[in-house]
């Protein structure tokens, strides 16, 4: 193995990484306390009131307004996600269909499956 | 001994032209970073068999000339998309498992709409997976059906397992799956009951939004964030690691927002009163006892897990009622477990070997 120990940019490297490991262990050290615990959920809490509040307010004032509001641009956007993906399951099926029409008589329709016959190669055997 | 007595002064010429050249390359790969987006992920071809709000079933096409007998369906984590399994081809999981000859089949989530805020863990536990479980036989001919979960689809696998224990479930495999939720200690501390109101954030957001989801994860390792950008400009000469890194961030900060009623169960049943671990825990009126599982079950976890710790993961294996189990650790992380070059190395080959003779 080479020596790093007088590589400046190993041993910048390697000072980053020492910094990264002293700052979350000193993190989740402060973190595991009950204090901010205490601290993070009421800011938390008063942060996601504030929000259904303001939220509230635009809502009525949206409708004032006679604009969508952004609740009603998400629900449509995923509405049309839906749309979409319902339009990739029927062409899936009209792919199918077409390829079943176009197979030539007495042969399978689809494609056929794999047969479910494999068994695990022996001891010490090589994968096929 | 000094460090200048044990300096190399030849290389340092070698050195100095090649941190030059490294400076270059990273002004033009930069530039091309801002401009270019990342590599396509979860391209394994593959078929929705059903998409029902937030749930989503895909079907793999078969990679291989003969398969095994019983199918295998994946559970993904609530948190996450599935494309971590699926990344590029030569480092996708499902890959590698449809070219050793599995016939694949995942549970992947989409985010639940607003409207689908009510979801409960019982829609979850009692529907989805049962659900899913019933297409895949449908669609494969087999009633055995071996399921994968991952972290909190590993939980959500449990809880299905030991609710339908007597079947059709043939094999369990987890990756890094808690269940002794004490230990999760700074989840544990965010979530203290005396100060996270749990049902005032429900009542006021709905779903809980993704970027609370992702901060909770981040604060696990608050530097890791600025450190990784440090170090992609570092390495952004580097092609390969550009693209590793672009893969693993996507995927890191797609994070899903979570059913409310979902999360004030987790909240309440796992985090607070720990009914798993206790054998108290019951999902819509259903007891769920884990050691009623008997089928053969592998438990991968990784040793440098920040997100589920070791000690929080450990009882699975000592709880659950199977004969055939067995618990392995592996180097790693909790993502680097699943995907990346670790894993090719380490934990796929090892759960082929696990599932393949149990896959007949």
């Amino acid at each position: 193995m080479a020596d790093n120990s007088n590589d400046p940019v190993a041993i910048w490297q390697n000072m980053l990484g020492e910094m990264e490991k002293g700052f979350n262990s000193f993190a989740s050290r402060a973190m595991e306390t009950p204090e901010f615990s205490k601290v993070v959920n009421q800011v938390g809490g008063a942060t996601a009131g504030a929000q259904k509040q303001l939220g509230d307010l635009m809502e009525k004032y949206l409708v004032g307004m006679n604009l969508p509001s952004r609740a009603q641009m998400v629900s449509m956007a995923e509405r049309l996600q839906s749309i979409e993906g319902q339009l990739n399951e029927i062409k899936a099926l009209l792919y199918q269909v077409h390829q079943n029409s176009s197979a030539p008589k007495g042969e399978a329709a689809v494609a056929p499956k794999p047969p479910r016959t494999k068994r695990p190669p022996p001891p010490g055997g090589e994968q096929k | 001994m000094s460090a200048a007595a044990g300096l190399d002064l030849q290389s340092i010429p070698d050195r100095i032209q090649s941190e030059v050249q490294r400076a270059i390359q990273r002004s033009i790969k930069g530039v091309e970073y801002i401009s270019s987006s990342g590599p396509a992920l979860g391209s394994t071809p593959k078929d929705i068999l059903h998409v029902r709000g937030t749930m989503n079933l895909y079907h793999y096409r078969p990679m291989s000339d003969e398969i095994y007998r019983v199918p295998i369906l994946i559970v993904m984590a609530t948190t996450n998309r599935g494309y971590i399994l699926d990344m590029v081809p030569g480092q996708s999981f499902i890959e590698f498992l449809l070219k050793r000859g599995y016939d694949v089949y995942m549970l992947d989530w989409a985010a639940p709409r607003p409207e689908e805020k009510s979801l409960r863990m019982e829609d979850y536990v009692l529907d989805f997976i049962p659900d899913c479980i019933r297409r895949v036989q449908q669609d494969s001919g087999e009633i055995d059906v071996s399921v994968i979960g991952y972290c909190f689809g590993g939980v959500l696998s449990l809880l299905y397992g030991s609710i339908f224990a007597d079947g059709p479930m043939k094999n369990l495999i987890c990756f890094t799956t808690p269940i002794d939720f004490r230990e999760m200690k700074l989840f544990q501390n965010f979530s203290d009951r005396r100060y996270f109101d749990v049902d005032r954030l429900i009542d006021s957001v709905g779903n809980v939004p993704p970027e609370m989801i992702l901060s909770s994860f981040e604060m696990l390792r608050p530097a890791a964030r600025a450190m990784s950008q440090v170090q992609l400009w570092e390495n952004i000469w580097n092609d390969e690691y550009v693209k590793s890194y672009r893969m693993f961030d996507r995927w890191a900060t797609d994070t899903l927002p979570l059913a409310g009623e979902y999360f004030r169960a987790i909240t309440k049943d796992l985090m607070w009163d720990n009914k798993l671990y206790n054998d108290v825990m019951s999902v819509g009126g259903r007891p769920a006892d884990i050691s009623k599982i008997k089928v053969p079950i592998l438990h991968a976890v990784a040793e440098h897990d920040h997100i589920v710790p070791y000690d929080a993961a450990k009882p699975l294996i000592q709880k659950i009622g199977s004969t055939d189990k067995e618990e392995v650790m592996l180097k790693g992380g909790h993502v680097s477990l699943v995907a990346g070059a670790n894993a090719i190395k380490r934990l796929w080959p090892k759960l082929d070997l696990w599932l393949g003779e149990r896959s007949t």
